[in-house]
């Protein structure tokens, strides 16, 4: 047992000793500590270097707001992680902790010497050192300020950690298992509701912990905390501990997240280490009580400068005194009472210096009656000691006038400058909030949200006040769901009640200018910086805080925020209303990312649709690439083949003998009802009506606008029944278009929409002797030319399944497209590769189909089209119904830019030295020596290689295009310009002869 | 205990004390689609009545209907009754236009089942599974995938997933129930 810690006190399991290494050195403590209590029990102050001045900095306080105990953590390979907060991480055996922003150690750190020139570094320091020369701005600011930025080393290494997510509906979510917490979730419970209780601590109870002497309904106050978990876990509540709610945002949603393995030396390699809940709850009851306040005064963030209550934590939750000898600075009643507990288990006070000038005699009384000094009217005016505090000054104040000093020694100096309520969640639902005068402080007032705040969190103080408001509130809360609930009130005896007053600077006999009165510990935001920016013209609570950091770390300001609006307000003569309080914004709490991105990481990061085919490809070697969601084989490479050595290969195999091509992620649509096709005719651009049943037709479909959005071939299966296809990529967007215009344009017309995509397996034969592959396996259909010509469709049965037959060709080769129910694709796929080795047949990717497309002049809406291609310009304008009274795009293409000349054309392009590929996305001019910047006037859409044709062949959309045929336009690339023909789009076979084979 | 395979073999998937996985033998399902007017007619012609509010469901083995909005209805039957309910339907078109469309192989179904299934459900379906009465169902999602969740009895599920979305539905509701079995 180590000098400071209190043998029976305290939550901690003496049984269960726990070693783990600070700075390298072994600290022992016990199962139940967090890293601060640990090392505070081995008379360790001295935690961390602060941000800016580097001072010497130890724990403020025993909870999750600390700003200045922050440290590294090394859980194993990959776990470390910066800026943990030791005043809340768990110990286990081998923990390492490191502490931060000090070099070459902790007590010796060279960085120190910015605290020397403290003076320079005041507000707006870099806004008014990294002004001028400008030219010093890339070469020495950035680089300075970026290594100067952000405190603790971030991870470099893979996090192996799993992170968890999951939904949670409630009817009531409490946050804050303290005794409001506690009650309002008895009393909705009671009541027959769902509700969820979430507290960020190890274990409920919150106040009551560190207040074991309350006796509530008989029970001491820790009995009571067991005895109300137990009904709470007995009545269904899910009870989650260290569970933080980090956020609150529309109608209730609130985000959850839990801690599951930081605190454990060996945990489950399953187990997540976090998870986020996403919460949606009927009711929301806020039960976050309040934060504890610094006082500001020279010297206030010396090692073991601490909030008093929070020394009563340590003391009452961990069994560890702070200090041997202490002096207790206060401006509130609470402080007084961690005195008498911290003299009780042992620690010398050497006096209470309190603010007032008249405290409440019984704790005057309470003070003699333990032998302790009382200084009252008193001020602090500065503290002494380099790694940990020595000695502090005191001054009476008299009529606001600062007296003589007098030095008290101290190992530590416990302060109090009263409590602010925790408004952070509210503060995200854009609730109001209204000034308190009395109590100096904002309180909850107008609601967004379906929440009530219960307890300190509104202001309330004393154990019974919060017992009771939290009962009541989950009364009003299971009154709101229609529900009953009764509520007596809770007795409590050993309350400790008390009140306060509220402080900017304390008053000082030194030049306030000098004074290291520190606001905002984590940032190093004095309260001379605070008043210097109201100086300078910063006026407004939000310019203040920018300027000064003030608020800004991690800690997003809970112990800096009140003073520091108390002291702007100050600065500016005005009250604390009119200065407003900047916004808190979620999270509550530093949140790792690892929990926001939960499952999505690795092989999980987003979906990867693969078709029924896809096996057979990764079995066969396929170099895949995504489209849109869908991998899809680009190519398939023999024997060590490159790309443009597979792609040759099989758009020569495809053009001489066969090709098979896994079509299956292009969109289906089935479209179905008498109205059918006036729906086809109002959607599409071409006329539909004289289309027979078992004829299809390449559609093309516009926006509004008259641009192309998508197209595909669409056969008509029955006079009633139409088999769309889409691109692979807009298959939702086209179905979500179609359904739009029929449930908001045309609802009288009697049609229907099913995605048929994943329904069919879609396998694409291309190349003179598709046919003759094709025949045998054909139920129910002569496929010869005669009796089913090009752009045909059938229902038959294919190698025994049944299909949907259509013949068609992106190719510009004979072709099929079989589709089967997705489930016989792979077995069809087989089936056909094994009998088209006869022929010679090869399988194909995407990259060999974008080339045979092109050589044929085919587009790809979306490659070829960008959004602002009209069908004229994309030379389709036969796709246009000319007698059609109306579509989709209609009278988009009548507008007058639409119809004026000099539009971007699609043209084909054709390099003069005949063996360059041009690259995609190259510009265009006319003029290859204008003077930079050139005018554009298009761009390269699509190129490559065409073996067939013998030369690199290329497409782009040029300004007039169709009317510069055989003129010459130029590419200029960074090694010289590239002078190209303009030419038609197909290249290969115009005729079309080999379609009709 | 089986792995997922690319062609969505049938059988038990992955299964822990609290519950298990499997992926359900194919069915025969169809979109139906159509007017509200023609409810009576589908209906007398299906032999069951359609159930008219969403979510809601009617079965008379093997035919199980799920209302899925106004005017679409998820119909699931055997493989063998597939015929008479494609012919039952075609027989009353001219008089009652409607949309029967075949969607037998467009999704595949996994079957959760025990005292985690609702956990499970929780990791990827935002839905309030408890406000889902054992019976009924809905179209919702999971992990951002559209799905239709049917509920057959206090803790067995099953949820419907396009084909190509599956395996990776699949995979993360067999990271859950490694993730539950550690609870």
């Amino acid at each position: 047992m180590s000098l400071f810690r209190v043998t029976g006190r305290g939550r901690i399991d003496p049984t269960t000793p726990v070693q783990f290494t600070f700075d390298g050195k072994i600290i022992s403590g016990y199962k139940g500590d967090t890293i601060t209590s640990a090392l505070l029990a081995n008379g360790i102050h001295l935690m961390g270097r602060s941000f800016k001045y580097h001072r010497p900095r130890g724990a403020v306080c025993a909870g999750s707001e600390e700003p200045n105990a922050l440290v590294g953590t090394r859980r194993g390979v990959g776990q470390y992680e910066p800026n943990t907060r030791a005043t809340v991480q768990e110990i286990w055996n081998g923990l390492e902790v490191t502490s931060q922003n000090r070099y070459p150690s902790l007590s010796f750190d060279i960085g120190a010497v910015n605290d020397r020139a403290y003076m320079l570094f005041s507000a707006g320091f870099y806004y008014k050192t990294f002004m001028w020369p400008k030219s010093f701005w890339d070469k020495v600011y950035e680089p300075f300020i970026r290594s100067a930025a952000g405190l603790g080393v971030s991870p470099s290494e893979h996090d192996p950690d799993k992170y968890a997510s999951r939904y949670l509906h409630t009817d009531v979510l409490v946050v804050g298992a303290g005794p409001a917490g506690l009650a309002a979730a008895l009393t909705a419970a009671r009541s027959g509701l769902r509700v969820t209780l979430a507290d960020e601590n190890p274990e409920a109870g919150g106040t009551l912990i560190s207040e074991p002497q309350t006796v509530i309904d008989g029970l001491p106050a820790w009995q009571w905390v067991a005895q109300a978990t137990a009904e709470l876990v007995s009545l269904g509540v899910r009870v989650m501990t260290r569970t933080t709610a980090i956020g609150y945002y529309h109608q209730n949603m609130v985000g959850l997240c839990q801690k599951l393995t930081d605190h454990l030396p060996l945990p489950d390699a399953n187990m997540p280490r976090e998870r986020l809940w996403r919460v949606r709850a009927r009711q929301v009851i806020l039960a976050q009580g309040a934060l504890e306040k610094p006082l500001v005064f020279d010297g206030n963030d010396r090692p073991g400068v601490m909030l008093a209550g929070s020394a009563q934590t340590y003391l009452n939750k961990y069994g560890v005194r702070v200090g041997n000898n202490a002096v207790v600075m206060t401006s509130h009643d609470s402080a007084w009472y961690a005195a008498f507990d911290l003299a009780d288990a042992g620690t010398k006070i050497q006096a209470i210096v309190d603010t007032r000038s008249e405290p409440d005699a019984k704790l005057v009384a309470a003070a003699k009656s333990r032998s302790i000094r009382v200084l009252s009217g008193y001020s602090v005016t500065g503290t002494q000691g380099r790694l940990r505090i020595k000695s502090v000054r005191v001054n009476p104040v008299v009529n606001g006038k600062v007296g003589a000093p007098e030095t008290l020694e101290c190992d530590c100096l416990l302060m109090s400058g009263g409590w602010t309520p925790s408004l952070h969640l509210f503060s995200h639902t854009k609730g109001a909030l209204a000034w308190d005068d009395a109590m100096q402080t904002f309180l909850p007032d107008r609601k967004t949200e379906e929440c009530e705040i219960a307890g300190a969190g509104r202001g309330l103080w004393g154990i019974k006040a919060v017992l009771n408001d939290g009962a009541a509130m989950g009364a009003a809360v299971a009154r709101n769901l229609d529900k009953v609930a009764s509520v007596s009130p809770y007795v409590v005896e050993y309350d400790r009640i008390g009140t306060g007053v509220s402080h900017t600077e304390l008053p000082t006999d030194q030049d306030p200018g000098k004074a290291r009165a520190f606001v905002d510990f984590q940032n190093d935001v004095t309260a001379k910086d605070l008043r210097l920016a109201v100086r300078e013209g910063m006026h407004s609570i939000e310019h203040v805080k920018r300027y000064t950091t003030n608020g800004m770390a991690t800690d997003q300001g809970k112990m800096s925020n009140i003073n520091g609006l108390n002291i702007a307000a100050d600065a500016l003569g005005k009250p604390q209303p009119e200065v407003g309080l900047t916004t808190f914004r979620p999270p509550y709490t530093p949140t790792s990312f690892g929990v926001f991105c939960g499952y999505h990481r690795g092989d999980h990061f987003d979906v990867t649709r693969k078709t029924p085919i896809d096996s057979w490809a990764e079995e066969n070697g396929a170099v895949f690439e995504p489209v849109s969601m869908w991998r899809r084989a680009r190519y398939f490479p023999k024997n060590g083949e490159d790309m443009n050595a597979a792609v040759s290969r099989e758009c020569k195999t495809t053009r001489s003998a066969l090709g098979m091509f896994d079509a299956s992620t292009l969109g289906k649509i089935e479209i179905v009802g008498p109205d059918a096709v006036e729906f086809m005719n109002r959607m599409y651009t071409n006329p539909w009506t004289r289309l027979a049943p078992g004829r299809t037709r390449y559609g093309l479909l516009l926006g509004d606008d008259g641009f192309i959005r998508d197209d595909g071939v669409i056969g008509r299966l029955s006079t009633d029944r139409f088999h769309v296809t889409t691109t692979t990529g807009g298959a939702a967007r086209v179905l979500n278009m179609m359904e739009d215009y029929l449930q908001t344009e045309w609802p009288d017309l009697k049609v229907w929409l099913t995605s048929t995509t994943e329904h069919w397996s879609t396998i694409a034969l291309n190349g003179p002797n598709a046919r003759k592959l094709l025949q045998p396996f054909v139920e129910g259909q002569d496929i010869s030319d005669d009796a089913f010509p090009h752009m045909s469709i059938v229902e038959c049965r294919v190698a025994g399944f049944p299909a949907r037959l259509f013949r068609v060709s992106f190719t510009g080769e004979l072709g099929f497209e079989v589709n089967v129910p997705a489930c016989h694709g792979r077995a069809l796929w087989q089936t056909l590769w094994d009998a088209g080795q006869q022929y010679g047949m090869c399988a194909y990717g995407t990259e060999t189909m974008h080339v045979l497309r092109a050589e044929k002049g085919y587009i790809i809406v979306g490659q070829d089209t960008d959004g602002t291609v009209t069908p004229h310009d994309a030379g389709m304008s036969w796709a246009i119904g000319k007698n059609k009274p109306d579509f989709i795009g209609k009278r988009g293409l009548e507008r007058p830019d639409l119809v004026a000349p000099g539009r971007k054309q699609l043209v084909g392009l054709l390099t003069q030295d005949g063996t360059t590929k041009l690259e995609e996305g190259a510009q265009l001019v006319l003029d290859p020596n204008q003077l930079v910047p050139m005018k554009m006037v298009g761009h390269v859409t699509s190129s490559y290689h065409s073996d067939a044709v013998g030369r690199p062949i290329a497409f782009a959309l040029l300004e007039g295009g169709h009317n510069r045929m055989g003129e010459t336009v130029y590419i200029p690339m960074p090694d010289g310009v590239i002078r190209a023909d303009v030419t038609g789009t197909v290249f290969y076979d115009p005729d079309g002869t080999r379609l009709k084979l | 205990m089986m792995a997922l395979t690319p062609e969505f073999t049938p059988g038990p998937l992955f299964s822990s004390t609290a519950v298990s996985v499997s992926l359900m033998a194919p069915v025969a399902r169809f979109s139906l689609r159509l007017r509200a007017g023609d409810v009576p007619a589908l209906s007398q012609a299906i032999g069951l009545e359609l159930p008219t509010r969403i979510g809601t469901r009617a079965r008379k083995e093997p035919v199980d209907i799920m209302c899925l909005g106004p005017d679409e209805w998820q119909v699931q039957t055997d493989a063998s009754d597939s015929a008479r309910l494609i012919n039952a339907c075609a027989g009353i078109y001219a008089q009652t236009p409607h949309s029967l469309t075949d969607i037998s192989e467009r999704e595949v179904t996994v079957v959760i089942h025990g005292p985690d299934a609702i956990d499970l459900l929780g990791i990827g379906c935002p839905r309030d599974i408890d406000q889902i009465a054992i019976g009924e169902g809905c179209r919702t999602v999971f992990d951002g995938v559209s799905t239709i969740l049917w509920r057959d009895g206090e803790t067995s599920f099953r949820l419907d997933i396009w084909r190509s979305f599956a395996p990776y539905v699949i995979d993360l509701i067999q990271t859950g129930c490694i993730e539950l079995a550690t609870e």
